[in-house]
């Protein structure tokens, strides 16, 4: 079977292919998720359209409001960003976290959200700092919260004939706090059995805005408003940060594989929401 | 190592790398369920696809003048492809030769299978239970080796003891995992049989193909190139009958099978076993008797299990001092892949068992483990189980440089918060194989070059630079000038097989002896040059010299040429006659001892349950170094190679079909899961025999790390993996379960 290997220079160009492909069609940015699921017979495209040509589609941009990163920026790229880093510090920890060197200098952010994949890195972190995705289609552009992007596993918003353009990331005050944590729980360079990634403001350590996002061990990364309002002009105590703990491990429907039970992924919750909150409140940016 | 230069660079030629011209590549087709008969079988539309040259199947088989389907080490119950039935996810059922990849591909999906599936049994206690499905109809019972030991009354030393403790242990089943994949490439040459493959047994593979195909051995040339990795998965026969009889449909081409990651799954595994072992002790620590029972799940063929499932029982007893013993080791078919030695082999669910029960024993007496096992550990002069009085061991010696390293006797610090710490240690004992032969044949030339022809493989543990250091220190010649051959059943003589750490004790010995042979007739052709008695010569820094005379010596070259000689050709033997009584276990169970201890310091953390071994210090009994650096490389690839089948290796199954084929879900450790502290002692001995030390501190590092997390957290695990999940499990009491 032979498979058609088109590569556009612009985005009207790739909505074009995407239109003309239909379901034959699939998007290839860094390739280094589709390449194993090609291998493996998990999808069997017959029309690759690449976006490796496509102008203005990698970069990160700075303003005063949001920081802006193309969708075929290098995983590393994001990583050692000064602008990133300094803005938000977990984010660069969170794509630093992909898979290994090899796969962050090759893989992209775009591609990395469009695979949705549950068990990867960055949807996570994103979830939490509120950022927006801008989304190109015959029908124009759309902004899609992170939260209304992840539909399931390997599923989201995107329709067929749309491409991810730019993540947009709202800048937050000078009294935020981020943390990320990853935690493996079998060897130093499997994927996540759980994942949490915590934002706050942090005011004389009264916290307001706290966003708390958890991916990894359920089917899509999730925030719950109701739990997270618990935190709302309060100090984050231990009792209150077990209370979250607690609110989240028992909401989320956790899911189950070789790196953990349903049962232990929601310990896992319990364990790692309460870790990344004591870090947030430890005042690490 | 002599070609680490080229190794690094990449230029070493793996089996994979085998490219000849005109060659055919094949893929299998294999099976889609567990367990069932095969209806019907088409490949009609297979053998008509654009560019292929064969397709195989069971039809092929046992018709006059060609192959014979059935094969197998001890029992021939394994066919080369499935001919009227299937016993395991995986089972190859038909192989197409092609001239490339897509074509094979195209192929195998057109060959029509319809399968009636029957129920399937996959644990090794369910499948030997009354009334589980049968595999194949000669062992009703799925039992095809029981292998025993009787030694002393055990009901009396049962009831002398002061306390009773049993406990069963499990390990599921796991992968080789070699870097390299199996890969093998046949050719028919007027009626003559050549297979390049990556095989550790070269001889084995001879004489099973020379069997299949009604030759004689003489008609079957094994050429083995380096192998990227073995550990067992390469032993015995593997994918060579597969490859081999598809060649001999393609009549003359070339054909090359080189397998899938997740083919290697299906093709080879490590023994899961449930050993459940009970001890009687007497207050003072005294071990009055000890009964072992295990099971070993061999998957659906016996392949060489009835060796390893007999060679098991002298394993699993332990180093000690235990004047009545019962063992009663049973192998048993289920419809899972093929089990085979794993590095360590069977050694490493034997130790996991009984030094994880050492440690239960101690505690319940209230004493110090390293005190309990010292008190226990068999010396040199004593009495092993099997009747064989043990000469030259030390497993005291290993154990204390072990906890030396580590420092058992300094205050540790227990951690604080969720992070605690924990020290374990364990020793271990494993026999090599009984009754084994090797051979060598050196070379000598007139340029003073050494050529050894060795048929053993090497693999990356540096046996070939181990066997030319020997050979260049017999024989009295720079490392320099010392060549070796490796295997070619054409050229290279006969040796058992490259496994069971036996390569630098067996082929090590045939080579001294070999060289002694050498230095011989290198004094017989000197005498009359020198006009001295031969006895009189001094062969050594490459030159033949008469010690009153100094003025009158020559060198190997000079010698050779004066006689008129191109080269002295010699041949060196070592074989060691042994075994055990298969009724009782008593005889000699190997040559010598391979010994083993390693103690370990761990964190865990208490609230994910997760463990992180901090360092791990091991130490391994070489009876004398031919090679410092790689012999602690080895010590060293022992303890993180074992850090995988205690913490992460499992195969994970589903009703009989394989949830992680994959090195992404299958676990390795890396290299950042490596401790950071690691210490390596070799021990060696004035009696200078060569001990194999492939092997021997890996089996200690499961239950080193078991009793550490015991020694840090107070929960004993029984089960491996020791996973994050089932520490916090038994932390919580078996909440969630």
């Amino acid at each position: 079977m032979t498979v058609d290997f088109l590569r556009p220079t612009s985005i009207p160009e790739v909505i074009e292919a995407l239109t003309g492909a239909g379901d034959e069609g699939k998007l290839i940015a860094g390739g280094t998720a589709l390449a194993l699921m090609l291998r493996h017979r998990l999808i069997v495209p017959s029309i690759l359209i690449s976006l490796d040509r496509v102008e203005g589609l990698s970069g990160i941009w700075s303003s005063a409001h949001e920081i802006r990163i193309g969708a075929m920026t290098r995983l590393r790229e994001v990583e050692i960003s000064a602008e990133v880093r300094s803005a938000f510090p977990a984010l660069a920890a969170a794509c630093g976290e992909v898979g290994n060197m090899r796969v962050r200098n090759q893989g992209t952010l775009g591609g990395n959200l469009a695979e949705a994949d549950y068990a990867s890195d960055p949807p996570t972190i994103l979830l939490a700092l509120g950022a927006l995705l801008r989304a190109v289609s015959t029908a124009g552009e759309r902004l899609i919260p992170v939260a209304d992007f992840f539909q399931g596993f390997y599923t989201t918003a995107l329709a067929q004939d749309e491409i991810l353009a730019e993540v947009i990331i709202p800048r937050g005050s000078a009294t935020t706090r981020m943390a990320y944590t990853k935690y493996r729980s079998r060897s130093s360079e499997d994927r996540p059995c759980a994942a949490v990634a915590a934002v706050a403001n942090l005011n004389d350590g009264i916290c307001t805005d706290l966003h708390l996002a958890v991916g990894a061990a359920c089917e899509v990364p999730r925030r719950l408003a109701e739990v997270e309002a618990l935190a709302e002009a309060r100090a984050l105590t231990e009792k209150l940060i077990h209370e979250i703990a607690d609110g989240y491990a028992e909401a989320i429907e956790t899911l189950e594989d070789l790196r953990g039970s349903s049962w232990y992924r929601t310990e896992m919750i319990r364990v790692f929401v309460r870790r990344a909150l004591v870090e947030v409140r430890s005042g690490r940016r | 190592m002599l070609d680490a230069e080229a190794r690094v660079r990449g230029a070493v030629r793996y089996a994979v790398d085998l490219e000849l011209p005109d060659m055919l590549i094949a893929k299998v087709l294999r099976s889609s369920i567990p367990h069932g008969r095969i209806i019907r079988l088409d490949a009609s539309e297979a053998e008509t696809t654009p560019g292929v040259a064969a397709v195989l199947t069971a039809a092929d088989f046992d018709q006059p003048g060609g192959p014979s389907l059935m094969y197998g080490a001890n029992i021939p119950d394994q066919p080369v492809v499935a001919r009227d039935r299937v016993n395991y996810v995986g089972e190859p059922v038909a192989v197409v030769a092609a001239q490339d990849n897509a074509s094979a591909e195209t192929a195998l999906a057109a060959v029509r299978v319809e399968y009636e599936e029957e129920t399937a049994v996959y644990d090794p206690l369910e499948a030997s239970a009354k009334g589980a499905p049968a595999l194949h109809a000669d062992h009703p019972d799925n039992r095809f080796v029981h292998g025993k030991l009787r030694q002393g009354d055990v009901q009396a030393g049962f009831d002398a003891a002061d306390e009773l403790i049993e406990e069963t242990f499990t390990s599921p089943l796991a992968q080789q995992a070699s870097l390299e994949p199996h890969t093998a490439v046949a050719q028919w040459t007027d009626g003559m049989l050549n297979v390049w493959t990556g095989a550790q047994a070269p001889y084995t593979v001879r004489g099973v193909l020379a069997e299949i195909f009604g030759i004689p051995p003489e008609g079957v040339r094994i050429i083995v190139p380096n192998l990227g990795g073995g550990y067992g998965g390469k032993g015995h026969v593997r994918i060579e009958p597969l490859v081999a009889a598809v060649a001999w449909k393609a009549t003359g081409r070339p054909v090359r099978l080189t397998l899938s990651r997740a083919e290697e799954f299906v093709t080879v595994t490590k023994h899961a076993a449930v050993i459940t072992i009970k001890t009687g002790v007497k207050r003072d620590g005294t071990l009055t008797a000890r009964q072992v029972t295990l099971y070993w799940g061999a998957g659906a063929y016996a392949d060489a299990s009835p060796g390893l499932i007999r060679a098991s029982v002298p394993r699993s007893v332990g180093p000690y001092r235990i004047p009545a013993v019962r063992v009663d080791a049973y192998g048993i078919y289920t419809n899972l892949p093929p089990a085979a030695a794993y590095r360590g082999a069977m050694s490493s669910q034997c130790t996991w068992a009984y030094e994880s029960h050492t440690d239960t024993i101690a505690r319940r007496l209230g004493m110090d483990p390293l005190e309990f096992r010292r008190q226990n550990m068999l010396r040199s002069g004593e009495q092993y189980c099997t009747g064989e009085t043990m000469h030259d061991v030390h497993f005291v010696e290993c154990l204390e440089a072990a906890v030396e390293g580590l420092g058992w006797k300094e205050p540790l610090d227990r951690g604080a918060g969720p992070v605690r710490h924990g020290r374990g240690m364990a020793v271990m004992l494993k026999s090599s194989i009984a009754r084994s032969k090797s051979e060598c044949r050196l070379v000598l030339d007139t340029d003073g070059i050494l050529t050894v022809y060795t048929s053993t493989v090497e693999m990356g543990q540096g046996a070939h630079t181990a066997l030319a250091q020997i050979a260049a220190e017999a024989v009295a010649l720079p490392l320099a000038h010392v060549r070796v051959v490796g295997p070619d059943t054409a050229i290279t003589p006969y040796d058992a097989t490259t496994s069971a750490s036996r390569s630098t004790n067996m082929m090590g010995t045939a080579v001294l002896d070999a060289a002694g042979r050498l230095k011989d007739r290198l004094r017989q052709i000197a005498a009359p040059i020198l006009e001295v008695e031969a006895e009189a010569l001094s062969v050594e820094r490459g030159e033949i010299f008469d010690d009153s005379e100094p003025e009158s010596r020559m060198s190997y070259g000079e010698a050779l040429e004066r006689s008129g000689l191109d080269s002295i050709e010699v041949t060196g033997m070592h074989a060691t006659q042994g075994g055990l009584d298969p009724e009782t276990g008593q005889g000699v169970a190997t040559p010598h001892w391979h010994q083993g201890a390693g103690a370990c310091e761990v964190e865990v953390d208490i609230e994910t349950g997760k463990v992180r071994v901090l360092r791990f210090h091991a130490a391994s009994f070489a009876g004398r170094v031919v090679n410092p650096s790689l012999a602690r490389l080895q010590n060293d690839g022992n303890v993180i190679f074992g850090m995988g089948p205690a913490l992460l290796e499992e195969m994970v199954f589903d009703q009989g079909q394989l949830l992680n084929p994959n090195l992404s879900d299958y676990m390795l450790p890396s290299l950042s899961d490596a401790p950071e502290e690691m210490g390596s002692r070799l021990l060696e001995s004035s009696a200078g025999e060569f001990h194999g030390i492939g092997e021997m501190t890996l089996p200690p590092v499961a239950p080193a790390i078991a009793n550490a997390v015991f020694d840090a957290v107070g929960v004993r695990i029984r089960e491996l993996p020791i996973t994050a999940e089932r520490v916090l499990r038994a932390l919580k009491g078996g909440e969630g379960g």
